[in-house]
Formats: C-alpha cells, structure tokens, sequence
C-alpha cells in the first residue's frame, strides 16, 4: 500500500493505518489542522482580542488588567466613570511620554464594549481599525466573530462528547446484555424518538433562560439517540464473534469486555460520526441564536450576528461576516469528514487521490 | 465413575427459545442438546463428531459455561461435574463470581481463526490477557511465559508485536493455542479448530495439538464434522445427531465396529487411505436433517435411518452397553446382537 513508506511501519494497527491514509488525503487533513490550529489559538483570543490592555506600566508600577480583571480608571489617574479606557490610555502615556506606557493586545477591540465606549460608531465599515466593520450597536464585528467561533466549537463538541458517553454507555450496553434491559429502551427511544423536539427545545428556553448548560442539556436529549443505535449495533455485532467468548471464558469481566475488546472494534461509527455530529451542532446553535432561542445577549453568537445582519441587509459587512465565517468552518468539517470516511473505506484505490 | 475421570456430564439439555408475537412471548425452543451423558478422563482426547448443527459447540461453550453470556435466555439442564484436586465442582450451579476461579482450567480453541482473535490487540497482548487475569506475574515473567508459549506453538519470539491480520489462518489458529494454554488448562475444548484452515496445514496443526497435548498432559475434547479428523489422535469417540448422544465408545471399537446407524454412514464416508484396503461401502442417508426446533417423536434419527422401524417413533433410545466401553442408543442394533 502507498501510505505504507517504511518497513518498520509493517506492525502498526489498523487504526493507525487508516490514519496514516487519512494524512495522505490532503484537503481533509489540511482542515483538521487549520481549524483544530484556530480552535486552539481561539482560547487565548482575551489576550489577543480585547480591550483591556495585556500590561500598563503606572507610576513605576506594573498591571495586567486581562489577567486581573476590572481595574477602575482613577487607578491611572482617568477621569471615567467606571474601567479605565486603555486605548485612550495608551495614546495619553504615549504623549507624555513619562515613563508610563501600555501594551495592547494585537486587536485592541473587545466583543462587548459597544457605542458606550468612547470611539465606538454603529455601521461603521471595515476599515483598518475595525477589519469587520461595526454592528448595530457599534461592536466590532470581527472581534465577535472569532469569539464566537470559539463558543460555537466548544458547544459541539461538548455536545457530540456528552451523546457519546451517552450513546456507548447506553447503547453498548442494550447491544451487550440484550434481552429485557434492550428491550426496556428500544421502547423508551422510539417513544421519545416521537416527540417534536424543535416544540420542546423552545417551550423549554421560553421558559427558563437559556444558557450555554442548558443549551447543552436540551440538545443531549435529542441527539443521544442516533449514537445509541449505531452503538447497539455495532457492540450486538461484535458480541457474537469468538473473540469475545475467548475473553469471557478467559474470566474477564463484562464491564472489560465491553471496553477494552469489543469498544475498540467499535470505533468506526464513533469516529466516522464525529465530524457530522460537530456540523449538527454548529447547524444547531445558529439555528436556536437566530430564532432568539439560544445563548443569552450579549454573548458573541454567529446566529444573533445573523440576525441583526439580516435586519441590515444593506451593511453587506454585517451578513457577510457571520455567513462566510459558518461557510468556511462547516465546509473544512465536511472536508476532514470526507477525508476520514475515505480513510475507513476498506477500498485501496480512492477518488480523492 | 472412575477417580480418572475429569468431567463427568450427566444429562445435559440445553434449549435456546424463541420468541414471537406483540408480545415477545417464548413461541418454541432450540434443543441444541438433549439430554446428553458422557465423560471425559484425565489426559484422554475425546472426539465428538456430527452434522453441522447437531450442537457441537453448545456442548462445548457448557462445558467453559459461558452459554449464559452469549444467549442470556438460555435453559440449561443437567449436571456438568468437573473433578479438580480432589474436588467435586458442578459448574451449572457456580455463580458466575465462583465460576471466576475455575476459568483458568477449561480453555477453548474456536473454529474461525479469523474470528476469535481480537483485531485490536497485538499477539504477545492476547496471549498476555489470561495470565494477567489468573496470575500475579510482573510484567517481565508475563513476557517470558508469552515467548515461551511462542516457541511451543511454533511461532517465533518478533511474532510477539504484530497484530492478527498479519498472520495466515494457520498461524492465527497457533496463536488461539498459545493464548488456551496460557493457563495451564485441565481441559482444552477444541472446536473444529482445523476445519477454516487449508488442507496442507490441517496436519501441522493437529500434529501440533498431539505434541502438546502429550506435553501439557491435558484433557482434550476434539470436536469436528467428520471421523476422518479425529479417528487417528482420540481415545474415545461420541457421535452426535440433532443433540444426541448416539454412540460413545473407545476409538478402536467405534472406528472398526460402529454399532448406530448413524455412526455407520459417517464411517463409510470417511475415504480409506490405504489403496489396497476394500473401499468401504457407502451408505447415503436419505432427507435432510430435521431442524432442532421441530424434532420427531422417538428416534431422532428415525426419518433417515435405513433400519427404521415404527417402534422407533415411540420412544426415546437410551444409551446402552454393547460392550466395555462402548454405549449405542438404538434398540434394533442392540437387538441385532454383535457382528
Ligand atoms: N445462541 C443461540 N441462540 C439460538 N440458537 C442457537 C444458538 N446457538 C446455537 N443455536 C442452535 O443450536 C443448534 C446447535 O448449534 P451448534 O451447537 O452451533 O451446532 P454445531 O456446532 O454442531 O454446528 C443449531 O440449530 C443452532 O441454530
Ligand atoms: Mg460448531
């Protein structure tokens, strides 16, 4: 085989195999490391978007309000009624040029400061100083956008990771033990399975107010059930094959059975599902923040940015912004997606080469 | 019966049942087994020989008693009497914690090669599993025990790293026999563990299982489709049809004269393997095999026996003596008296 270059690489298991052949598909592999690349930075945007500064030399003493949180203008002797202005700061010291300075994150601009800041215009267009332009109520576009990108990931990929424990533990074990215990929930899921979810999902948020947990909370009560079927399958497959006889005659136990023989024998759905189960829950926060249905304002949110954009059809930046930045992330979803189901494909020879 | 035996099985049934309906009522049962008695002597291999179907491996799966883990509805009836140091442990009535202990003394080497080794795990980590369940060996022994039983099997210590898929059947089918003696076992079931391989291997590796059953001074019950497999390496023969026990007897006896119709038609079956011996006549059994679900009254073998008489729809043949060591269920050849 191709991928296979070395000698050495002879013993390896199957599923480093398939992930050797993954790496040779170059468009998915590109996507998995440019968006798992952004999705790492984006934890550290506070440090490289925001508007408090990262470090303020004040008369000969040293702060770090992004780490230190609130710190009141007085302190550096602004007159403003709450925080300290750092942008104005920064030009103030530069001035005076007395010994006192302040360095600012790379994108001085935070997600939630709007027009009453000082500076701050609704509509502006893109320009140097706001790449994105500014919104409705002058808030830097940009700056939401790659805050929300971080929020939208997060929530997928919490979601996916808790309908998978989910779906293994349950799923797994009707597969596992069969008889009444599948029985039990086979019932359970197709009872459930019935209700209008996008009913309850929005009765629910009308009535408590909706929160990152919550969100997560609702969405694992519809999505469960998909992982929990493959996972039946697959582990009622598995079970009868004589390997499992051999450990269990062996005198293993069911719960090792279950996870150390047959769980990794079940990993092509767990693996395959995953990049379709993420684009679900992107799809599926947009979808609850532009109905008004989803995260609280003012957290930073593609579908509110939708929202407003689409309220302001003739600001192109406003719709423009939100829109390519959810294309570009679920197309290199579908691209990694594409990449590990050619990867798990027993076929040598594949179209994408 | 004697102190040598091992296992003594005592009327063993076991039935599968079906269900159906809204309701999933049990609608009819599977008799794999009937009512089945034989024994097994310390270092003695037994053959176990019938039709695909007949409930060959359920035996075998009763005797490692995990029937319970692959069909959790299964009804087992009947003794299985397993005789170690002295003790007597039925293991139909073990709880499945008691059960853990005696595990490491009944091992089973399965049909498919290509099945019965996890694809995941590497050889040295398959073979590793019992001895880490059953021993407190360091890492360090284990990897000792494991090269050791890697030479035994004929296989050689950098097979250790790889995984199955690397491996011909043959060679798999060495690793399911490393990973069975791994304990020590009193008794190794062997379920057609020749039948998925090549023609040209089915001797290395039966001739491998002779060197070690003589080795490990274990207990072999030797299961396969045919006569012709087991006729040279076992002690005693049981022949099986549609969960019976129709013949049990030392090998010798039951390969010269076979009493039971059914044993006969196997027999003749079997080609001859010196040209200038008679070639045995061939008795064709008619019909098909009826299903376990639905058998016939009486005689099972009734419907396709060429000395059926209508006595035999009304009762179940028991087995018989017809010699020492030799135990046929069916009256008509009993009656017949010795050829
Ligand atoms: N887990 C099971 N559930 C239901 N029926 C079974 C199960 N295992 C075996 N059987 C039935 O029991 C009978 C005997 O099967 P088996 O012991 O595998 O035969 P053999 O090994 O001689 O080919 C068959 O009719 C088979 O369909
Ligand atoms: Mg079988």
């Amino acid at each position: 085989m191709k991928f296979l270059k070395k000698q050495e690489d002879r013993h390896i298991s199957i599923l480093r195999k398939r992930w050797l052949k993954f790496k040779t598909l170059k468009r998915g592999y590109y996507s998995l490391i440019t968006l798992s690349g952004l999705y790492g930075i984006s934890f550290f945007l506070p440090m490289l978007i925001n508007n408090r500064a990262l470090v303020v030399q004040y008369e000969g003493e040293m702060y770090f309000p992004v780490f230190s949180g609130y710190i009141a203008g007085k302190t550096f002797g602004q007159d403003v009624p709450g925080e300290a202005r750092y942008r104005v700061l920064k030009e103030l010291f530069k001035m005076k040029n007395n010994g006192n300075w302040v360095l600012m994150p790379p994108y001085p601009y935070s997600p939630y400061e709007d027009i009453t800041m000082e500076g701050n215009k609704m509509y502006e267009p893109p320009s140097t100083n706001h790449w994105l332009g500014t919104d409705n109520t002058g808030r830097d576009v940009f700056a939401r956008l790659c805050y929300a990108f971080n929020i939208s990931i997060s929530f997928a990929l919490i979601l996916t990771v808790i309908n998978y424990i989910f779906g293994i533990l349950i799923g797994g074990s009707m597969g596992y033990f069969g008889g009444k215990f599948d029985l039990f929930f086979q019932r359970l899921i197709e009872i459930w399975s019935s209700l209008p979810m996008l009913f309850v999902i929005i009765i629910i948020s009308s009535i408590l107010k909706p929160s990152f947990l919550l969100l997560v909370g609702i969405y694992t009560m519809v999505n469960w059930i998909g992982m929990t079927y493959l996972m039946r399958a697959e582990f009622y497959r598995e079970k009868a094959k004589d390997y499992v006889a051999a450990a269990l005659s062996m005198g293993q136990s069911n719960f090792k059975v279950m996870f150390k023989h047959i769980f990794p024998n079940a990993l092509v759905p767990v693996i395959t599902y995953f990049p379709f189960s993420i684009v679900a829950g992107i799809s599926a926060l947009v979808g609850l923040d532009y109905l008004g249905f989803g995260l609280a304002p003012p957290t930073p949110s593609w579908g509110q940015m939708l929202d407003v954009g689409l309220q302001n059809v003739t600001k192109w930046w406003m719709v423009f912004s939100p829109v390519s930045a959810q294309f570009l992330t679920l197309l290199s979803i579908v691209f990694i997606g594409e990449g590990v189901r050619e990867a798990f494909d027993p076929k040598v020879y594949s179209r994408l080469r | 019966m004697s102190d040598k035996s091992l296992v003594d099985i005592r009327n063993l049934s076991v039935s599968f049942p079906v269900y159906g309906g809204i309701l999933s009522r049990k609608v009819a049962e599977v008799k794999a087994v009937d009512d089945i008695s034989f024994t097994i002597g310390k270092s003695e291999i037994v053959g176990l020989v019938g039709e695909s179907g007949c409930g060959k491996t359920t035996v075998g799966r009763a005797l490692i008693n995990i029937l319970k883990y692959v069909a959790p509805d299964v009804e087992i009836g009947g003794e299985i009497i397993y005789h170690f140091d002295g003790e007597d442990i039925d293991f139909t009535k073990l709880s499945s914690r008691q059960m853990r202990k005696y595990r490491s003394r009944v091992q089973m080497i399965f049909q498919d090669p290509y099945a019965s080794l996890n694809p995941r795990m590497t050889v040295s980590q398959i073979i590793e599993e019992p001895l880490k369940i059953h021993t407190d060996l360091s890492l360090k022994e284990r990897e000792e025990s494991v090269h050791s039983l890697l030479g035994k099997v004929g296989l050689r210590v950098d097979h250790a790293g790889r995984f199955p898929h690397e491996f011909s059947g043959g060679q798999r089918q060495r690793v399911g026999i490393a990973r069975a003696l791994a304990t020590n076992p009193d008794l190794i079931i062997c379920d057609e563990p020749v039948s998925a391989l090549d023609v040209s291997i089915q001797a290395q590796v039966i001739n491998l299982m002779m060197d070690i059953q003589k080795e490990f001074d274990v207990s072999f019950l030797f299961i396969a489709h045919d006569l012709s497999v087991v006729e040279h390496i076992s002690d005693k023969i049981a022949v099986m049809y549609l969960g019976n026990l129709v013949e049990f007897g030392e090998a010798g006896q039951i390969y010269h004269h076979p009493r039971h119709p059914y044993s006969r038609a196997l027999l003749s079956a079997v080609p001859v393997p010196d040209p200038k011996q008679k070639e045995r006549e061939r008795i064709v059994l008619k019909g098909d095999v009826p299903t376990p679900m639905n058998k016939p009254s009486g005689c099972s073998f009734r419907t396709r026996c060429p000395l059926a008489e209508q006595s035999c729809a009304d009762n179940i043949p028991i087995l018989e003596t017809h010699a020492s060591d030799h135990w046929v269920a069916c009256p008509i050849v009993k009656n017949e008296g010795v050829k």
